[in-house]
């Protein structure tokens, strides 16, 4: 059977992660190698670097971090940010990623998705959704969540899957950095929409907030960043606490 | 004299993983580029990035030298893509595969595809003797459907089971990524080194 994934995110800027982060046991609480293998080490199912740089300058960092990164990490490393084009695809696989998500260029020119897909398989291509709730439906921002795009949230997720999307990573502007749980509808509301997978984000305070995403919509998985960051649990706690309620885990 | 293992470049991924795996599992590695290396290598590692026909455009001219070489006995490991080349055909390309399990490799059953993440495999080979658990990475919307006996491991999706793990002779399929399995996956590997090693 297949389990419900739990991932780590870590947003850099300028190759440092930039949350607070509180490890013990680490030499360097701001490395995102030494983090990603740490994360690892207590049964994360995949890491994700989201980038946060503006600079051309940090993003060759940022590849240097990923590629520092690959060679010690044997789950899967997503990364997003930035995203531009499918060269700039192509260099992040290259340094070791094994997908990239994107967002605000594939609202601006939709193309990419299927020139990503075509030229590296879809399924490395994630596609990175920012819904904030408007009236009776959900409406898509880009560039950080400072855009409106007058795009409905479930279309856009639709849209993406024909045009060659492997799999969505959907972020609730409205639960974002809340920690009051994940939004439960928009989630569903996509979930039920593609049949590809989809990763629910945004809004996780808690272990019970991963245990609800998971039985109350169809997600493949869950993405948290300070649960795990601020040591209020490990990853294996969390995994443990969804076994006990059924939910298979690895 | 380490084990050397020759892993194939088709040019369409990146072989940082695998290669980086194998080495840690005590081989010495060599990518190439140039397929008709391969038909001199000691162990062969196709390994699982790309799509079915381009993953073919290269290996193609040597496809009977290198099925050749795997009938002969020369131990080679596939993984993902690398394996759904061992067999006749695929429904996701056009072009011919090595062809040297018989069978085909179809599309996947399945509401959401890619099957994508970690899943259990279940086999009595001793391929994966040893290892914590039985959970590896998957990531693939396509299969291999073996009209010989050579599927000696399966796994559960939406209801239905397909063939994920292979071997015919000394040569293994994985439809699972093992260099993305953590430590299971690298207790794979090197099980796949030793068993290579054996053969020499």
């Amino acid at each position: 059977m297949l389990a419900k994934r739990i991932i780590p995110c870590l947003d850099m800027k300028g190759g440092r992660v930039v949350k607070g982060i509180n490890f013990k046991g680490l030499r360097d609480v701001g490395d995102p190698s030494e983090l990603a293998v740490e994360y690892e080490r207590q049964g994360a199912d995949e890491i994700t670097f989201l980038d946060i740089s503006a600079s051309l300058e940090a993003r060759r960092t940022m590849l240097n971090v990923v590629s520092e990164t690959a060679k010690n990490l044997t789950v899967p490393l997503a990364v997003g940010g930035g995203i531009k084009n499918v060269q700039d695809m192509r260099d992040v696989l290259n340094a070791g990623a094994d997908k990239v998500s994107m967002n605000s260029s594939a609202v601006a020119d939709p193309n990419m998705i299927t020139a990503c897909a075509e030229n590296f398989g879809r399924q490395c291509v994630i596609v990175a959704i920012d819904g904030k709730r408007s009236g009776d439906h959900w409406e898509v921002f880009t560039h950080g969540g400072t855009r409106p795009t007058g795009i409905d949230a479930v279309e856009w997720a639709q849209r993406v899957e024909d045009l060659g999307a492997g799999e969505i990573l959907l972020t609730s502007m409205d639960a974002d950095g809340v920690k009051t749980g994940y939004d439960i509808p928009l989630t569903a509301a996509v979930a039920d929409a593609v049949d590809i997978p989809v990763i629910a984000s945004g809004g996780c305070g808690s272990k019970e907030h991963i245990a609800d995403v998971f039985l109350q919509t169809g997600v493949s998985a869950a993405l948290a960043a300070s649960i795990f960051h601020y040591n209020e649990c490990t990853v294996g706690e969390v995994k443990q606490y969804l076994r006990d309620r059924g939910i298979a885990v690895r | 004299m380490p084990l050397k293992v020759t892993v194939t470049d088709y040019g369409v991924g990146n072989l940082y993983s695998i290669t980086r795996s194998l080495e840690r599992c005590g081989a010495e590695v060599e990518v190439v580029s140039d397929m008709s290396k391969v038909l001199d290598a000691e162990c062969i590692v196709f390994p699982g990035v790309g799509a079915f026909d381009r993953t073919m455009e290269k290996l193609l001219p040597y496809r009977d030298g290198i099925r050749s070489r795997l009938e002969a006995g020369v131990p080679a490991l596939g993984i993902c893509i690398g394996t759904q080349i061992l067999f006749e055909g695929s429904d996701e390309g056009s072009r011919p595969g090595l062809g040297f399990y018989r069978g085909r490799v179809v599309r996947m059953q399945g509401k959401v595809l890619p099957h994508m993440g970690w899943n259990s495999v279940e086999t009595d080979d001793p391929i994966l003797e040893g290892t914590p658990d039985r959970m590896f990475y998957f990531v693939h919307s396509y299969c291999g459907e073996p009209s010989e006996p050579v599927c000696i491991g399966t796994t559960e999706y939406e209801g239905a089971r397909f063939g994920s793990l292979f071997r015919k002779g000394n040569v293994y399929g994985t439809q699972f990524h093992p260099e993305k399995s953590s430590v299971t996956g690298m207790r794979a590997l090197k099980n796949f080194i030793d068993f290579a090693e054996a053969q020499r």
